[in-house]
């Protein structure tokens, strides 16, 4: 119960400021893998003895100019988004119950597309979850950076508990 | 100065702190509410006045006089209805 409020007020969180328009919904290292298989625009294809991983930066630069993210996520740690969650003061308290309405909602819109009684497509769930990630990080950012960029930092490993009927089976459980 | 006055600089200062305390309060209450009321995707642009009713049950008075009844129901659920 509290994994799945933190994933839901994560998942707020997350999804919001790159407005969403990347509906691959893989993690970066799928992205990756589908770019090097295409004929890249000529980004000495893998800056490889680079520091860190940087491998996404060239598939950043072919899709159009949208996040600046450095590096793909680090592990998600649900809990310690939630107590952030809970305790940071740069959201009020009916701000918070009313994030938490919504993102109630949207799980069950999950809910019903996983039992096959949905009209609406992924590509719809996704647009709503960027737009509450958004709202989320909205609220966040001036007042506690450091929680909305951790939101950003976990918003494609949330989405991905969330597309996965599996996982979002296991995440409600 | 001796302690009597010590103790009376203490008690004025406290009186004077206390109605920032309240004002504070108000300040952080009408920017819930203004965040609140954006968030239901009603227009507002900025809570101006609170009226407590009872408990998380306000009526808000917005920059652009639109006013709104925001409450929680027995639900859970927070409730913005636009009053006339």
């Amino acid at each position: 119960m509290r994994v799945a409020y933190a994933a839901v007020l994560l998942l707020a969180l997350a999804a919001g400021c790159a407005g969403g328009q990347r509906d691959t919904q893989v993690p970066e290292p799928a992205d990756v893998a589908t770019q090097s298989g295409t004929p890249q625009p000529s980004p000495a294809a893998t800056p490889a003895p680079g520091a860190k991983p940087p491998a996404p930066r060239p598939a950043r630069e072919a899709v159009p100019p949208v996040a600046k993210r450095p590096v793909p996520a680090p592990a998600l740690d649900l809990n310690a988004l939630e107590a952030q969650l809970r305790e940071t003061k740069a959201i009020g308290v009916f701000t918070k119950i009313t994030l938490k309405n919504q993102v109630d909602d949207l799980l069950d819109k999950f809910r019903k597309y996983y039992a096959g009684k949905a009209k609406f497509t992924m590509a719809d769930l996704r647009r709503a979850y960027d737009l509450l990630m958004m709202k989320v990080l909205s609220l966040l950012q001036d007042e506690d950076q450091k929680l909305a960029s951790a939101i950003v930092s976990s918003r494609e490993a949330i989405w991905g508990l969330l597309a996965d009927p599996i996982k979002f089976a296991t995440f409600q459980g | 100065m001796n302690t009597v006055t010590l103790a009376r600089l203490l008690l004025v200062a406290a009186v004077f702190a206390m109605p920032s305390f309240a004002a504070d309060d108000e300040e952080a209450l009408k920017k819930d509410l203004t965040a609140v009321i954006a968030l239901h995707g009603q227009p507002c642009g900025e809570v101006v006045a609170v009226k407590v009713l009872a408990k998380d049950d306000y009526a808000a008075t917005c920059k652009d006089k639109n006013k709104y009844h925001v409450y929680l129901n027995s639900e859970g659920r927070v409730i913005v209805e636009k009053q006339k």
